[in-house]
This record gives structure tokens, C-alpha cells and sequence, in this order.
């Protein structure tokens, strides 16, 4: 009866799950490697890296690397200038955008026909190539090398505009009416009421606004070129050029771990609101 | 004026204002909301496209800042012209039949009901003149060469990326995205797993891969040695360094697609599904009918993405290769970047940045005239 068994509907689905969690398994852990592999590095001391550098779990493992990080180099302050750029950046999207939001969600005004097109058609210039312009701009005010200049053309971002319309638009009026009748100003409204009920939306834009800010790597390479003004992603990849690679591999991956360290806390924390707000976010819903 | 007139002028102006106030209250509010953005935007992504144009008239040197001379389109002609530059049939002609097979799929597209007829009238028309037309402009064989032989060789290299990548990392983004749908606890877990690579940097991507795929020192080497594969010098090969930095780019950004779709998924009607089941329809039969055509603009919208994102690519090229070897991975941005920051020629550089601006332009164009039309 045994091989009756075998070709029972039930037995052969359950045989097939299986076999898909095994595939699946085995192609996480592949996907997982190059990760599981910076960690390792990171932990191996650089004697042993000079010999041995393919071991996914660390011989003789010691935090040595990362307390070096702290020891030599620009690392702390890269990794500061980061923080700086990457929070006010994300909460100046923010607030800009739930305000321009506000408007073209919520309030009637001539020339709205005209402002809204104008903020989409923002969605296709594309940043990554207009850094030449931007540069002049800055060079003109004598501007590089400066907080500002790594934050001010980041902050205006028309998606996020997009997004805050379409799910301000959404909300239902009733609470913002029985507000005006007790004599609410627009301002207690928005600041009060409205934002209040859009945190869903504020938490997506805001986890996305601060992984593209800390992972921009083109404009800081352009405009803040002293060591000093570095970000975390543009002196990292700094290192990789002229670090004496084959003797400090082990701090070298320990200062990548630092600079994931940030987003990777982010985005174990915050997955379900991130991975909406890029279904959101691009999908135009 | 004697006072009595000023009397009674005054109420009616006062009431005039209050009724001009009361008009316009919702206008005004509405600009101080939008001011600080329209501030920011107008000024730091507007502008500068307006700039970039006026820049790109002119010899402008980086260095010496007040100098710079109004040369018309002399930037575009160094840029996309040569010396005895002629046209012909024959050159790169296998690449320009397929292009040009873009016509008829369109308007089958269009004879299905799947695309509006003025878009396929709009892709042939663009299709004709890019691939029966532009792509035949070559220099000729006697003494023609191109004043910027560089910039093609980038264009070039970034095309190639644009057209392995994308197809690339969308089907597998798909395939992921089918393989993980689903509410269980341990499906959610693997998305995790296969979505954290999306927020590395991309110098930790570089980091991280630059490594991994040394013949002498990576674990890639190490791995295939132990099925008895010689190491390969993968970044240093003219002809795998670009595959090379595709894996590792499809390792980076997949899972970005794979949410897109998933979340394409979740808008389907799952009652299709069960009324399908009732008919009998096997698990082939219902991916045809309902899941891809319910999942056509996310499709599409991902496509689009995708091949804006693959034309700004820079920054894993750049780090990992410098543009080599041979130039074999120097790509646009690249370019644009070193004719800037090296040759301090910025005249030139915005020309080419408007050149790929108008490239994504076209692209998001298409995007919209494909989408279907909302209500």
C-alpha cells in the first residue's frame, strides 16, 4: 500500500511544501551570505584575515575592529554628519510636504489647476542628473562644504507631496467641520487634527525619506569634498580606494557594519510601514 | 476731500476689504501652506533644469569662474557629432530590426484593446525614427570619427545595463514576489530576509561585493573552487565586469521590486480566484488569466522604475571599477561627473545631463500614456 500512499493527493502536497521551504531556505541563506559575511570579517581579528578570509563565522572572533573605528580615522565624524543630514532632511520633507499636502487636499484656491501639474511634473527630473547646475548654485554662494548644501535640494520632494494629497484627500471631514464650528484656526486644524490622523503615511514617507537620505551617495560626492564634511556612505567608499586593504580588511568591514548599523535598526523595526510606503509611494494609490 | 465724504467712503471700504477677505480666506491660506515648499522646489529642482539649459550654451570652465563664452550648440554637436559622420543602412542592423519590432507588437497591443491606438502610434513613430533613423548615423570609414568617442562608449555601456538589468531584476522580482504571497508567519520572515539587502548604502554594497568577488581573497572564489571552477577575475575582465556588477545589483535592489509586487498581488480580487477554482482552472490556467493580467500596470509601473533608476546608475560602477576596465563600465553619469568635476567643462557636462533627462523624460511619457486612464 506504501506506494499508493506516496501518490495520495495529500501526502504529495504536503511532500511538495516541503520541498519549496527547503528551496526557500537554501536560497535565503545564499541571498544572506555576502551579509553574514561582512558581520564575520568584521569580528575576525586582521592577522587572521591575512591568511583566511572566507570563513562565514569568525575565527577568533574580538570586537577589536570596531573599537579601532573610534580610534582611527573620520569614521565617528562621517558617521555623525550622516545623523545631521539624514534627520533634518527627513523632517523638513516632512513638514513641507504635509503642508503642500494640506493645501492641494483640503483647500479650494485659484491657480491650484496650475501648482498641482506643477509639483508632478517634478517627478521627472530626475536628481541624479541636474548635479552640475546645483553645484554652480552652491559654488556661487560659497556654499560647499556645509550642512546646508548637503540638505536644502533634498528636502523638496514632489513625491512626497503626491503622497501626502492623495492620503490627506481620504480622510473623511466630519472632525475638521465640527472643529471650524468651534472656531478652530486652519493652523490648530492641520497641526491638531490633520496631521494626528496622517502619521500612517508620515511614518512611510519619513522611514524612505531617511534610508535614500543616508544612502545618497552622488550629490555628497560632489559637494562636500573637505574629509571633514564626508557622509558615512561617501567616506566609506572613500576607504575602499586607498585603505590598506589587504591588512585592515576586518575594520574596514567593521565600518560597514556601523554605516548599515542605523537603517538596518530601522528597517527591522519599521518593515511593515516601509514596505507600504513604497507600495504607496510608487504605486500612486 | 471734506470730511462727510470720507464718512461715508470709509464703512464701504472697510466692507469691501472684509469681503475680499472673506472671498479669497482659503487662497490665502492655501499659498502660506504651500510657500515653503514651492520655495525649496522652485529653487533647488526647477531651477536648476532652466540653468542646466542656459549652462549648456556655453563654454563654461569650472576654474575660471567668470569666464565663460556663448557658444550656441556647439556643447551638443561636441557631444553627438564628428567628423565624416555619415548614415547606412547596414550599421548595427541586427540591433535596429529588433527595435524595430517594437512597431507591430504595438499595434497588436493596440488591436487587442491592451494599448490606446494614439500610443502605438506614438511608439512607432518613435521606434521608426530612433531605429530606422538615428541609429544609422555612424562615422564613415574614411577618417570619420566621433568628437566625443567616449561619450558613446558610456551611452553605450549604460544602454547595455538598462537592457540586461532590467528584464532581469523585474522577473525575478515577480517571481520572488509569487513564490512569498501569502500570510504565513514564516513567508513574512523570508521577506524579510530577501528585502535587507534593499537598505544598504552603496558603498556598503560596493564594500561588500568588491570583496566577494576577488579571485584570490572572495568567498564567491572560494565557492565555486570547491566545485572545481578556477577563480575568476570577474572586475578585472572587460567582458564579465559589467555581469559582475549587474549581480550585484540585482542582489541590491530586488527586493524593492518584489514588494511592488506583492503589494500588486494584494489588490487582486481573491473571489477570481475561487470562482476559478469552482471552474476547474489549474494553478497555470489562473496565473494567465488573473494574476497577470491583474497585475499589468503594477508591471508596467515596475518596468518604468526600473529603467529610470538603470540609466542614473553611477555610484556601484563607480566605486567598484573607476569605469574599467578599458572603460568597459564607464557610464553616463560617470562621464558627466568626470567632463565636470575633472575636465571642468560644465558647459559640456549640463548638455549631456539634459541629453539623459530627455531620455527618462521619453521614458516617464510612455508611462503615463500606458497607464490606464483613471476615472
Amino acid at each position: 500500500m506504501s506506494v499508493a500512499d506516496w501518490t495520495s493527493p495529500k501526502l504529495r502536497k504536503r511532500s511538495g511544501e516541503i520541498i519549496f521551504y527547503v528551496a526557500l531556505s537554501l536560497a535565503a541563506f545564499i541571498w544572506l551570505v555576502p551579509i553574514i559575511w561582512m558581520f564575520s570579517l568584521s569580528l575576525t581579528p586582521n592577522e587572521i584575515l591575512k591568511t583566511i578570509t572566507t570563513s562565514l563565522i569568525p575565527i577568533k572572533p574580538t570586537l577589536q575592529n570596531y573599537i579601532s573605528v573610534f580610534q582611527v580615522g573620520l569614521t565617528p565624524r562621517w558617521f555623525l554628519n550622516s545623523i545631521i543630514v539624514t534627520v533634518v532632511t527627513t523632517v523638513g520633507t516632512l513638514v513641507l510636504c504635509a503642508m503642500a499636502g494640506y493645501a492641494f487636499a483640503r483647500l479650494e484656491f485659484k491657480g491650484k489647476n496650475i501648482l498641482f501639474p506643477f509639483v508632478l511634473a517634478g517627478l521627472m527630473v530626475p536628481k541624479e542628473a541636474m548635479f552640475i547646475p546645483l553645484f554652480l548654485m552652491f559654488a556661487e554662494f560659497e556654499m560647499h562644504n556645509t550642512y546646508p548644501a548637503l540638505i536644502l535640494p533634498r528636502v523638496a520632494a514632489p513625491l512626497g507631496v503626491f503622497i501626502m494629497t492623495q492620503f490627506l484627500k481620504a480622510i473623511p471631514r466630519d472632525i475638521e467641520e465640527a472643529a471650524e464650528l468651534d472656531g478652530a484656526s486652519r493652523w490648530t486644524i492641520f497641526w491638531k487634527i490633520m496631521l494626528p490622523m496622517s502619521v500612517p503615511a508620515l511614518t512611510a514617507l519619513g522611514i524612505f525619506t531617511f534610508i535614500l537620505t543616508w544612502n545618497d551617495y552622488l550629490w555628497p560626492l560632489v559637494s562636500a569634498t573637505e574629509k571633514e564634511m564626508f557622509t558615512i556612505t561617501t567616506g566609506l567608499a572613500s576607504l575602499q580606494g586607498n585603505f590598506a586593504q589587504a591588512t585592515e580588511l576586518g575594520s574596514l568591514m567593521a565600518r560597514g557594519v556601523l554605516a548599515s548599523a542605523p537603517l538596518l535598526i530601522l528597517f527591522l523595526v519599521f518593515q511593515r510601514q516601509l514596505i507600504r510606503g513604497i507600495a504607496v509611494g510608487s504605486g500612486g494609490k | 476731500m471734506s470730511d462727510s465724504t470720507l464718512a461715508a467712503h470709509a464703512p464701504l471700504q472697510i466692507s469691501r476689504w472684509r469681503r475680499w477677505w472673506d472671498r479669497n480666506r482659503d487662497s490665502v491660506d492655501a499659498y502660506l501652506f504651500l510657500a515653503p515648499f514651492l520655495a525649496v522646489y522652485s529653487v533647488f529642482v526647477i531651477y536648476p533644469v532652466i540653468q542646466a539649459v542656459y549652462m549648456s550654451l556655453y563654454d563654461w570652465d569650472l576654474l575660471a569662474m567668470g569666464m565663460r563664452e556663448f557658444i550656441g550648440l556647439k556643447n551638443y554637436a561636441s557631444m553627438a557629432w564628428g567628423t565624416g559622420i555619415t548614415w547606412d543602412l547596414q550599421h548595427l542592423l541586427v540591433w535596429r530590426l529588433v527595435g524595430l519590432v517594437t512597431i507591430p507588437v504595438s499595434w497588436w497591443a493596440a488591436f487587442r484593446g491592451s494599448m490606446r491606438r494614439a500610443t502605438a502610434g506614438w511608439l512607432s513613430v518613435a521606434a521608426a525614427v530612433l531605429f530606422a533613423g538615428i541609429m544609422g548615423i555612424h562615422p564613415g570609414e574614411a577618417g570619420g570619427r566621433w568628437n566625443d568617442a567616449v561619450f558613446w562608449t558610456s551611452l553605450g555601456n549604460t544602454v547595455e545595463f538598462v537592457l540586461i538589468s532590467t528584464p532581469l531584476i523585474v522577473v525575478i522580482g515577480l517571481a520572488m514576489a509569487l513564490a512569498l504571497n501569502g500570510s504565513g508567519r514564516s513567508l513574512g520572515l523570508y521577506r524579510t530576509a530577501f528585502f535587507a539587502s534593499y537598505v544598504f548604502s552603496v558603498s556598503v554594497l560596493t564594500l561588500i561585493w568588491g570583496y566577494l568577488l576577488q579571485p584570490q581573497r572572495g568567498i564567491l572564489a572560494a565557492f565555486l573552487s570547491s566545485l572545481g571552477v578556477e577563480p575568476i577575475p570577474w572586475l578585472t575582465n572587460p567582458s564579465l565586469a559589467m555581469p559582475a556588477i549587474v549581480m550585484a545589483t540585482l542582489w541590491w535592489t530586488v527586493g524593492f521590486n518584489m514588494v511592488l509586487f506583492l503589494a500588486g498581488l494584494q489588490d487582486i480580487d481573491p473571489t477570481l480566484y475561487e470562482a476559478a477554482e469552482i471552474d476547474g482552472a489549474g494553478r497555470l490556467m489562473q496565473f494567465r488569466h488573473i494574476t497577470l493580467p491583474g497585475l499589468q500596470r503594477t508591471t508596467l509601473m515596475v518596468i518604468v522604475l526600473q529603467i529610470i533608476a538603470s540609466f542614473q546608475i553611477f555610484g556601484q560602477v563607480y566605486i567598484m571599477t573607476r569605469g574599467g576596465p578599458g572603460g568597459s563600465t564607464r557610464v553616463l553619469i560617470q562621464h558627466i561627473y568626470e567632463s565636470g568635476f575633472r575636465d571642468f567643462e560644465l558647459g559640456y557636462a549640463s548638455a549631456m545631463s539634459l541629453f539623459l533627462f530627455v531620455i527618462m523624460f521619453v521614458v516617464s511619457f510612455f508611462q503615463f500614456r500606458l497607464s490606464p486612464q483613471e476615472e
